[in-house]
């Protein structure tokens, strides 16, 4: 009785267990068939928006795979002969025999069927392995990751020693010990692949697990295991889903290798690993038994890793643009900005999960056309610290949208709208005046263009600027203004995809358009830029000293093409044999003062001196005390030091024309301080210009004498510290100052202004020139009046030296 | 001898001891009597008891793992049933020819990947950045057992040109300094069919560090100080890439071992990988135990190099 009993519950237990087994497999493989699809069919869409020319090589996996998946899936209704039908009579026939297009094996056996069946098992074993991989590899992760502590200590430390096995031989290993055959081969490769699966899975549980809604979950008092089925797995499964594509590739050769091998199928099953391990004793006679197999596994595994390299593009979180965005589109439709934002920060804290990125791509697919609803710009505009991140990485294209860019359809209806705002031209020239001493730098109309979705956007839109040589000079905007952009673009920098316009004259001399060796030259040497993060400015791999000295030597070498030279010449040849050329270029070369002025050290002009400069540049920055410097690592300083070694790098070559982008942001206030103490004592030179980008109205009137407010990539008032300070005319200024708590008036509450900058426009949207065909301001402005949405006002004189671009301006109110 | 060097010296003996136990308890997957799997289906009785004494198994696997590990920290990896030695004796004595294809291999195919994924990098999104993918990819995605046919059937068969097996010819008999030109050339091909397989790895991994590097702030603001393109290149893009880069290169020396099983069983190259083959196949249990057991060991030492290697090149990684 016992017996039958147990013989019962052991039946039902078995029968349990394969149901189970056969369910999750089953599920498994529905939910990657399904998604698979999906996903194919939505990287196809995409693919139809984002230009068939770009991702014509992508389609490639899909073709190579149908082309082996399709006959291999419908074997068994082919007109086929049996793979396994030995006919000894008729071994080794050639290709195009009758009845047998590819010819047979050694033992007579029809090769194409052969090769068909035979992919089909290789496909079905690799899909197998790779299935039992990822589910025991995420049971793993899961547990790893949700328990923590203990489980996760004891289980991932099992993981690391498998992982410490090289690949394919703790698979040979455990096939050793369990015996060859398909099934246990299968097995031994899936195990060697479970550490994958599980530390990736693992590192997504972690991820998820922090999320909101997971402690929504427990609030709400449901158990951890129904926590994991409910809320974590569906959130896995694009993880998993973009895993086992790009690990089936793997897989399918792992199991060919031990087919080969003769430890996986056995004959006289076809499979092409067999199939190439049993065609390898003919290789010298009959050579194409063994190499067709391989190349049909090649042509699969292609396919699949291919496809794999599309889904990641579709899927990888990491790809995080879209969903800022997203999020741009959001905040210009008028959702209201703080939903946006709210979204942005949600995608961010997302990285390892690809939750949301399905519906992402499918939102990205839908609106991708809908470009005459707002205007999008590059994720990099949006966001300062990233602006520098925007950097081209080749000077060609700033040399390029020099010209190219204005050639096309851009630029041309912005040049109409200067006909538009002819008066305001003649106000721009009266701002800038003819002075008597030559300007160090003069700007004229430069424009930056970003690459929108729908075409170039204007970020920095016709900036008019003048800086003589001695003055300093504060350029102060939100975040997105386009301040860093201008920065850059004095550099001759573009942002990549972008394009500059417009003139920049340093020193008499056109800067844009220079070829890059010029570029290098006038960079560092007569410019030098001081970014925002000193961690990112210093190489984390070099010795502070290394990198002082490399910046000391770039320009010690006998100059091929300087930017003086380069500079004359072209100014030959245009001006042919006109002799001012000449001498303007020389005044351009005469002004190169060769004497440090601020600490009175000579610049090094032989290898020699080298160390020397940099022992003085340091003392400069006051970190000469600081023991052993020259042989610390960047991330062994402080913040406030790193910054002075920037500083002093900057400083390598006495610049004539320094600009400090947002160069204490990083840093906390004492240090801040410090720094534009630094600042400020090297920048009080009369040789020496200092343009001080930055979002704090408060420190740029601890340095500058002149102020220059951007707004939205306009400039809108330029002016003497103290009027701007004591009578804002613009009424964005006068927000700002509101805003400030150190500069902002004791008895008004500190105002926030409403509302975010508008993102740069695309050419000709709405019918302007600019993309706006108003004033910029109008929809957060106090004092809007219907005239400002119509026109926008021109940058016109309202005091001495204060300019401003408004039509109302504001009165004095004390 | 920093810190660093002694604490990753230290998490060495966890993971080999670790990887001891996955080894011995890999054995016990063995169905049946593991005495008569070792031994074979012909084994006096009397053999058989003498083994299951020396195994250990009428106790419990503690205990059994102990007197095994005890064994192996003694140099006794126990008898090899189809050769009739000391199984450490032959793992010592192929190992070498194994060390040095796997080595030469993993050295072209970094030198190889490195290039390719540099070189992809600089030219990211133009026609050579594509065709070096594409290249890349079919190293990937390419049988290294199909790769090494394919060669000796070009190179050996159809054009004469280089041998298709073994590590010297039949008849040579120098030995020492004088044998090295003729292992040489035995070597060339399987290191290619490894080489190109490993290189796909790298040079893949590779190209998308280079874009992230060249990319990086810390090279724009060299380009923004006017530092000469070639010296940002040569100094500090190669040796950011080479920091990110040493610790795969350390694990793709897992993929070359695990290659150079088919490789050598395709040249006859007389090394563990085909020893192992051959040692499955006449159910040689305990051979096979000690080649997996060295091999692993040995790729555990390969990647302590690799992450030594990489705190040189960048003193920020730690210890994990
Ligand atoms: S022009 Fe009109 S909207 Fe613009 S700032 Fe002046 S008052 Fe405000």
């Amino acid at each position: 009785m016992a017996i039958q009993l147990a013989a019962v519950a052991g039946l039902l237990a078995g029968l349990l267990a394969g149901l189970l087994a056969g369910l999750l497999a089953g599920f498994f493989a529905g939910l990657f068939a399904g998604l698979f699809s999906i996903c194919w069919v939505q990287a196809v869409m995409s693919m139809h928006w984002s230009g068939w020319q770009r991702h014509r090589g992508a389609l490639l996996g899909p073709g190579l795979l149908a082309l082996v998946l399709s006959p291999a899936l419908i074997a068994p209704w082919l007109p086929l002969a049996d793979p396994t039908l030995t006919e000894p009579a008729l071994r080794m026939l050639p290709v195009a025999a009758p009845g047998h297009w590819l010819g047979t094996d050694a033992l007579g056996r029809d090769l194409l069927s052969r090769l068909i069946w035979g992919a089909r098992s290789s496909i079905l074993v690799g899909v197998l392995a790779t299935l039992t991989a990822a589910v025991i590899g995420s049971l793993i992760g899961l547990l790893a990751g949700f328990f923590g502590r203990l489980t996760d200590a004891l289980l991932m430390r099992g993981v690391d020693v498998l992982m410490a096995f090289p690949y394919l031989l703790l698979a040979l290993a455990i096939v050793a010990a369990l015996g060859p055959g398909l099934s246990n081969a299968m097995l031994a490769i899936a195990i060697a692949n479970v550490p994958f699966f599980a530390r990736a899975v693992r590192g997504a549980v972690l991820e998820i697990r922090h999320q909101a809604y997971i402690d929504a979950a427990r609030l709400a008092g449901h158990r951890e295991p129904w926590i994991i089925v409910v809320e974590v797995l569906p959130n896995l499964v694009p993880t998993l889903l973009l895993l086992m594509t790009t690990t089936l590739g793997w897989m399918v050769l792992e199991t060919a290798g031990l087919s080969f091998l003769g430890l996986g199928v056995q004959p006289p099953d076809a499979d092409l690993g067999a199939m190439l391990g049993e065609g390898r004793e003919f290789l010298t006679t009959y050579p194409r038994v063994a190499v067709l197999p391989g190349m049909v596994i090649l042509m699969l595994v292609v396919g699949i890793n291919l496809f794999g390299d599309a889904l990641r593009d579709l899927l990888d979180p990491r790809l995080h643009d879209r969903a800022v965005r997203r999020k741009d589109r959001a905040k210009d439709r008028g959702e209201g900005s703080e939903k946006g934002s709210e979204e942005g920060s949600d995608r961010g804290s997302e990285r390892g999960s690809v939750k949301g990125s399905i519906s992402d791509a499918l939102q990205d697919v839908s609106h991708r056309d809908d470009c005459h609803q707002g205007a999008f710009a590059d994720a990099a505009i949006r966001n300062g610290s990233s602006l520098f991140a925007a950097l081209a990485h080749t000077d060609a294209s700033a040399v390029a949208a020099g010209n190219a860019v204005a050639d096309g359809l851009a630029l041309k209806s912005v040049d109409q709208s200067y006909d538009q705002h002819a008066d305001a031209w003649a106000n721009v020239s009266g701002r800038l005046g003819t002075a008597s001493q030559p300007a160090l730098l003069e700007v004229n109309a430069l424009s930056v263009l970003v690459p929108g979705q729908c075409g170039p956007a204007i970020a920095v839109d016709r900036l008019e600027l003048r800086l003589q040589a001695g003055e300093r000079v504060g350029l102060v905007g939100e975040s997105g203004s386009g301040k860093s952009l201008t920065a850059l673009a004095l550099l001759g920098f573009a942002p990549p995809g972008g394009g500059l316009e417009g003139a920049v004259r340093f020193d008499g001399n056109e800067l844009l358009g220079l070829d890059a060796e010029s570029l290098r030259d006038l960079r560092g040497r007569r410019i030098a830029y001081i970014p925002q993060e000193p961690l990112d400015a210093l190489d984390p791999l070099l010795r502070i000293g290394d990198q002082l000295r490399g910046a000391i030597q770039a320009h010690l070498v006998a100059q091929q093409a300087s930017f003086e030279s380069t500079a004359r010449d072209r100014a030959k040849a245009v001006a042919g044999s006109d002799a001012d050329a000449g001498s303007s270029a020389n005044v351009g070369l005469g002004s190169k003062r060769l004497t440090g002025a601020s600490a009175g050290v000579s610049k090094p002009e032989t290898l020699s001196d080298v160390g020397a400069r940099v022992k003085a540049l340091l003392a400069m920055v006051g970190l000469d005390q600081v023991r052993g410097i020259q042989r610390r690592f960047p991330h062994e300083l402080s913040g406030g030091q790193r910054q002075r070694v920037v500083i002093a790098m900057a400083l390598a070559h006495e610049p004539d024309l320094l600009i400090a982008d947002e160069a204490t942001t990083a840093l906390d206030v004492t240090v801040q301080a410090e720094i534009i103490e630094v600042l400020d004592r090297l920048s009080r030179s009369r040789d020496r210009a200092l343009l001080f980008v930055s979002h704090d109205l408060a420190l740029v009137a601890s340095l500058c004498e002149r102020v220059l407010v951007l707004y939205a990539g306009r400039l809108v008032e330029d002016a003497p510290l103290e009027q701007l300070l004591r009578a804002p005319a613009h009424p964005y200024t006068a927000a700002l100052l509101a805003c400030s708590p150190e500069l902002g008036r004791p008895e008004k509450p500190l105002a926030a202004i409403p509302g975010q900058p508008p993102a740069p426009r695309v050419v000709g949207l709405n019918g302007a020139a600019d993309g706006f065909g108003g004033c910029r301001f109008a929809d957060r402005c106090p004092n809007a009046q219907p005239r400002c949405e119509e026109q926008e006002p021109g940058l016109e004189r309202w005091q001495d030296h204060h300019w401003v671009r408004c039509w109302f301006p504001l009165l004095r109110s004390d | 001898m920093s810190a660093y060097v002694l604490k990753r010296l230290l998490l060495l003996l966890p993971v080999l001891f670790g990887v001891s136990l996955v080894v011995f308890g890999v054995m016990s997957l063995v169905p049946g009597d593991p005495a008569l799997a070792i031994l074979g289906p012909y084994a006096t009785p009397e053999r058989l008891a003498e083994l299951r004494a020396e195994l250990g198994l009428d106790r419990r696997w503690p205990v059994r793992y102990g007197i095994w590990l005890s064994g192996v920290l003694d140099g006794d990896l126990g008898r090899s049933v189809s050769l009739e030695r000391p199984v450490l004796d032959v793992v010592l004595e192929r190992l070498g020819p194994t060390a040095l294809l796997a080595g030469s291999a993993l050295l072209l195919g970094t030198l190889l990947g490195l290039a390719a994924g540099m070189l992809a990098a600089l030219r990211h999104n133009q026609m050579t950045d594509r065709l070096v993918t594409f290249g890349v990819l079919l190293g990937i995605s390419i049988p290294s057992f199909w790769l090494g046919l394919v060669l000796i059937l070009v190179f050996a068969v159809w054009l004469g040109w280089l041998p298709a097996s073994g590590m010297t010819w039949v008849w040579s008999d120098a030995s020492g300094l004088s044998a090295v030109p003729d292992i040489a050339w035995h070597l060339i091909l399987p290191t290619l069919s490894l080489a190109l397989v490993a290189g796909g790895v790298i040079g893949r991994l590779t190209r998308g560090a280079a874009i992230d590097v060249l990319a990086s702030a810390p090279i724009r603001m060299a380009r923004a100080r006017g530092i000469p393109e070639r010296r940002i290149l040569l100094v500090q893009a190669l040796k950011s890439v080479l920091a990110r880069m040493t610790p795969v290169i350390g694990l793709q020396a897992g993929f070359v071992i695990g290659g150079a099983v088919y490789i050598e069983t395709i040249f006859q190259w007389p090394g563990l990988g085909r020893l192992l083959v051959e040692a499955i196949a006449a159910r040689d249990l305990l051979l096979v135990q000690g080649g997996v057991l060295v091999l692993a060991a040995a790729y555990v030492l390969v990647n302590l190099v690799a992450d030594l290697a990489q705190h040189a090149l960048d003193r920020r990684t730690r210890a994990a």
